[in-house]
């Protein structure tokens, strides 16, 4: 009764006690006030790891793989420059702990239609990609150790003349030995002289050769000295001494690597292993990098892979690296280091493959945030214009900054062999002591290409 | 200072005949070759030398046109997968020429490191006719009265009269025959560069030597008309511009004016493509034209190939 007698004082239109529900709830039926979250500008822990998560916001959504890059170097602070050609010792474990990878020997199992097991005398990896039918292969394998190698390999694959390849090699090396005049070699760069020319002459007649056999070869695009960086963080430490004395900082790399020869091409080469697979341990390294030696500069922080993102070819097929005059066998040999040789070209192999194939995968929009969902294989071959190491790289993960590296048991693995000779000496027109074998290799290394081709 | 060919017409004792042989286009106009397939991997080959080869904005001219020149090189070499006989061919970078040879009782020689030299084992067949050769004989050379033709020349004692390619030829070479001579004026300034016309005389000279050379090699120092003449043919481009030559050496008696001259085809001043832009030229917020490469001329690809593949196809 009061009610209702309150209910006709009150003024016409406002419904107090109305039955009907509202229309729409006139707040909204989210929280009433703004997040509480941690400021973006406070000296606190909460505030820098809120700093973070804005800018792993920022890269995600930045519209192009261009502005992915441009946001991710933006900040420079003083990294570590990591020299894939260094005279450091065991520098190959140290590398190996940087990238996190996984140091396997020898050459990884080709699939080979994955009817035929690994030859010993190497006549099947041929077959693989020879269009052949696949009774043959296993018939090759076994024929094999009896192997005067080159003839059964011939016979088997139908079409790869040893005989032919290794007069396009032994041309090559005649005519930058021997029978085109130059001058003398300038002090210390006996490598721009001869196993300079005699790669690119090598790599370019095999490639053309070739390319009749591998048509990822006829599309490919070949660079001669291109350049290859990468940025990457892994690891945390103090801040030593400076205005940011104290603070909590990854530990920041970059590779600037400059192969002899690249072969880049439009179509990535198939995985070796799957993405999850794991292969061996990747070496703890107790020590800050700077006592392996290794120095910190601060410059431009680049990711390249020796062509910009809007070229097609933008899948590394294989790199050819020379080694400089400096690191030389017989200056090893001389400083009775001969078990560093090996590690010369071993660091040399990882850390140049792991910077190019980490850089194609951040071309194709992949970073530590966002982890590589294929894994991204290429293959290197290390030199010093007579020896040759082989390496193959397969990259499974990206993600090696201190928070991603927590929850991450994807390794990245690395191939590799010894290093061998491909001749023995070179005396008035004839290359003595040819290695098959090594050329076998090298030719495998140029036919690789995916499965569907 | 004068139209260099014109110069070194005289100096070589050749007659120009303008556009590239018959041969030559017969190779182009050749539908088997594929070549128009090709034309979409040649502007990549440009895009990639003119704009994304260097991590910098735009590459300068010393670095993109060698990396050009290799591109092309390469697509062409890729095509010996389809043409074995491809394979028997070698390049030879940075190599020394030295030829020497008497025009009117001038002694006149040739020597320099003439770019880029490509061998092969087999020679390249004449390409001109023996009517063409001996209608040669009624051309008569334009001579520059009053000018002395060695003008611009550099006059020096000789001591050594050389002859010689920079190879071994006597040790069993087997890329003994001189195919293409590539010259690639890259300089990045522009004075320090030749102008198409020096280009195209340097171009000549330097075939001429190695002709001459060869030809001494193969048949001995006297001066004769050749049975066989020597092919040599000449690229010469500054990262836009190519100048397409073919030499014929039909004579190396090159003491008298008359007789049987040496032929040379010339094509010039082919563009290969118009404009490398790489950055989109943007005029009040719009843009007016977009990064890449614009007016694309397949021809001179295809001249270019077809150089190449002259000889074996």
């Amino acid at each position: 009764m009061a009610a209702l007698g309150a209910r006709r004082l009150l003024r016409p239109g406002r419904r107090w006690f109305s039955e009907t529900v509202p229309a729409a709830p006139s707040p909204p039926a989210g929280p009433l006030y703004p997040p509480v979250v941690a400021s973006v500008t406070a000296k606190s822990k909460a505030a820098k790891s809120r700093r973070l998560q804005r800018f792993n916001q920022r890269v995600h959504a930045a519209a192009t793989v261009e502005e992915k890059l441009r946001l991710y170097g933006k900040l420079q602070r003083p990294k570590y420059a990591v020299y894939p050609q260094t005279f450091a010792l065991n520098a190959d474990r140290w590398y190996r702990s940087f990238t996190k990878t996984v140091l396997v020997p020898g050459m990884p199992p080709r699939a080979a239609a994955a009817k035929a097991p690994v030859a010993a005398a190497g006549t099947t990896p041929e077959a693989g990609g020879a269009p052949e039918p696949g009774a043959e292969a296993p018939g090759a394998a076994e024929a094999p150790e009896a192997a005067k190698a080159p003839e059964p390999a011939a016979g088997a694959a139908a079409y790869l003349d040893m005989g032919e390849l290794r007069s396009i090699v032994c041309d090559a090396l005649l005519q930058e030995s021997f029978y085109q005049k130059k001058k003398r070699p300038f002090l210390y760069r006996d490598q721009d002289h001869t196993p300079g020319p005699f790669l690119t002459q090598l790599v370019s007649t095999l490639a053309a050769f070739l390319s009749g056999r591998n048509p990822l070869l006829a599309a490919s695009s070949l660079d001669l000295n291109p350049e290859v960086n990468y940025y990457w963080h892994h690891g945390e430490e103090v801040v030593v001494h400076g205005h940011r004395k104290g603070r909590v900082d990854p530990v920041r790399f970059q590779i600037d690597d400059n192969p002899h020869l690249q072969i880049r091409v439009p179509k990535q080469l198939p995985e070796v292993v799957p993405l999850e697979s794991d292969l061996g341990d990747v070496p703890v390294i107790d020590h800050k990098p700077s006592k392996l030696p290794l120095f910190k500069r601060q410059y431009e922080n680049k990711v390249f892979i020796g062509s910009k993102v809007a070229d097609p070819c933008c899948y590394g097929h294989t790199q050819f690296h020379l080694l400089p005059d400096k690191l030389k066998r017989e200056r090893f040999i001389r400083e009775r280091l001969e078990d560093q040789i090996e590690v010369v070209y071993r660091s040399n192999g990882i850390a140049s493959l792991f910077a190019w194939t980490a850089a194609q995968a951040m071309y194709q929009g992949f970073w530590s945030e966002a982890d590589v969902t294929r894994p991204f294989v290429s293959q290197a071959v290390v030199t010093d214009g007579k020896y040759f190491a082989f390496f193959c790289y397969q990259l499974n993960t990206l993600a090696l900054t201190a928070e991603t590296i927590k929850n991450n048991p994807r390794k990245n693995i690395c191939w590799g062999t010894d290093s061998k000779p491909l001749y023995d000496v070179v005396e008035d027109g004839n290359v003595k002591g040819f290695n098959d074998e090594v050329l076998l290799q090298l030719v495998r290394f140029l036919l690789n290409r995916p499965t569907e081709l | 200072l004068f139209p260099g060919v014109r110069q070194a017409q005289w100096l070589t004792k050749t007659k120009l005949v303008e556009g590239l042989p018959p041969a030559v286009q017969g190779i182009m106009d050749d539908p088997a070759h594929g070549l128009q397939e090709l034309e979409e991997r040649a502007k990549h080959a440009v895009s990639h030398a003119r704009l994304w080869d260097t991590a910098q904005v735009a590459p300068r001219r010393e670095q993109y046109c060698p990396v050009l020149f290799e591109n092309l090189i390469h697509i062409c070499r890729l095509m010996s997968g389809k043409y074995p006989s491809l394979s028997k061919r070698m390049l030879a970078r940075n190599c020394r020429i030295a030829a020497t040879w008497e025009r009117e009782s001038i002694l006149l020689q040739v020597r320099g490191l003439s770019g880029i030299l490509m061998n092969s084992m087999t020679p390249i067949p004449p390409v001109a006719s023996k009517e063409e050769i001996l209608a040669t004989k009624e051309h008569v050379l334009e001579t520059f009265y009053p000018i002395a033709p060695t003008i611009d020349l550099q006059e020096v004692n000789v001591y050594k009269e050389l002859n010689d390619t920079g190879q071994c030829f006597g040790d069993g070479y087997p890329y003994s025959h001189p195919h293409t001579l590539f010259f690639l004026e890259s300089a990045n300034v522009r004075t320090d560069r030749f102008r198409p016309e020096q280009l195209r005389a340097k171009m000549l000279m330097f075939a001429f030597g190695n002709a001459l050379a060869k030809a001494k090699a193969l048949h001995g120092n006297d001066p004769k008309v050749l049975e066989q003449p020597v092919v040599v043919q000449s690229i010469g481009t500054d990262g836009q511009l190519f100048q397409f030559m073919v030499f014929q050496l039909n004579t190396t008696d090159l003491v008298s004016n008359d007789g049987v001259k040496n032929l040379v085809w010339i094509d010039s001043d082919q563009n290969l493509y118009e404009k490398a832009q790489c950055v989109p030229e943007v005029r009040k917020r719009v843009v007016t034209k977009p990064a890449g490469i614009s007016g694309f001329q397949p021809d001179t690809f295809k001249k270019f190939l077809a150089l190449y593949l002259h000889g074996t196809v």
